[in-house]
């Protein structure tokens, strides 16, 4: 066979398999978002995929396996797209805001897996999320806060405190603005003047 | 390179559908497969409902496997 030829069938073969493999993990996500950890199986998510079973099975173990390997891809993902143009040398308010900006953008394009995260927060398969996440994220945000302590930009505080003003707020919004509702039921859509007015209090909350 | 080595071959991983329901299913196929030359992993998925059993060998084939479940007494074929 021509080589250019194979070389094209070969390209097509692999973006083919790429797009199956995305496909199986869009509606895996979906599906357990809908029903569940319980009621989500390999056969249902063929089905959903339009694939047979054989071929779920080639690329995983069997359903913990393939939970566990989606976790663990959502994690380093997210660890990647939060530490975009983060610089761990940067002010304390610069590199807070890149941190709001990122993690905002990705809850934004990524409706369904906030819901996601928060049923592997309280499965079985939430340890081996996080360590891929901590991994890969940890280095650098221990370092940008070393730095803001250093440079007594900030009160030391434990964590728990630390996060719970620095990005439940953030959550907050996020989670008003996905159920298009507030405190009693005030219909609410997040906007930038929101979103920023918010972060400014955090800062002013947080810096000495 | 060679183009070839990055063409993604699966033929080493044998799927079955089975009837081997429960952990102790599970058990009783541990020491056969263990027992069984050219088994080079292998997992049993009780969670669904076709306790879908995969093996990697790079020396065995389905039939042999299918016999060995049969002969034990398990329904086993080829998972499509």
């Amino acid at each position: 066979m021509n080589i250019h030829l194979y070389l094209y069938r070969y390209i097509i073969m692999r973006t083919r398999d790429i797009d199956k493999e995305q496909l199986v993990k869009q509606k895996a996500i979906e599906s357990i978002v809908k029903s569940g950890f319980e009621g989500f199986s390999m056969n249902k998510l063929a089905k959903a995929c339009h694939i047979s079973v054989a071929t779920l099975y080639i690329y995983y173990k069997d359903r913990d396996d393939l939970i566990i390997k989606i976790a663990q891809e959502e994690g380093l993902r997210m660890a990647e797209t939060m530490l975009q143009n983060f610089d761990t040398e940067a002010s304390f308010e610069a590199g807070l805001r890149v941190q709001w900006e990122n993690r905002f953008n990705y809850m934004m394009n990524n409706p369904l897996i906030s819901v996601f995260f928060e049923q592997l927060r309280s499965s079985t398969y939430h340890a081996q999320f996080m360590e891929t996440f901590k991994a890969h994220f940890e280095p650098a945000i221990k370092q940008f806060m070393h730095n803001a302590l250093d440079r007594g930009e900030i009160n030391r505080m434990s964590l728990e405190v630390y996060w719970s003003i620095a990005f439940a707020p953030l959550y907050a919004l996020i989670r008003f603005h996905n159920e298009g509702q507030s405190i009693g039921g005030i219909p609410f859509k997040i906007s930038d003047e929101i979103l920023w007015a918010t972060f400014d209090y955090v800062v002013k909350a947080l810096k000495k | 390179m060679s183009i070839y080595l990055l063409m993604e071959n699966f033929d080493h991983i044998l799927l079955f559908k089975t009837n081997c329901k429960t952990t102790a299913d599970k058990q009783l196929l541990q020491s056969l497969l263990k027992k069984q030359e050219g088994v080079d992993e292998w997992n049993l998925d009780l969670e669904d409902c076709d306790c879908v059993l995969r093996i990697i060998t790079y020396t065995l084939n389905q039939e042999c496997i299918i016999e060995l479940l049969n002969n034990n007494g398990y329904e086993c074929c080829k998972l499509i």
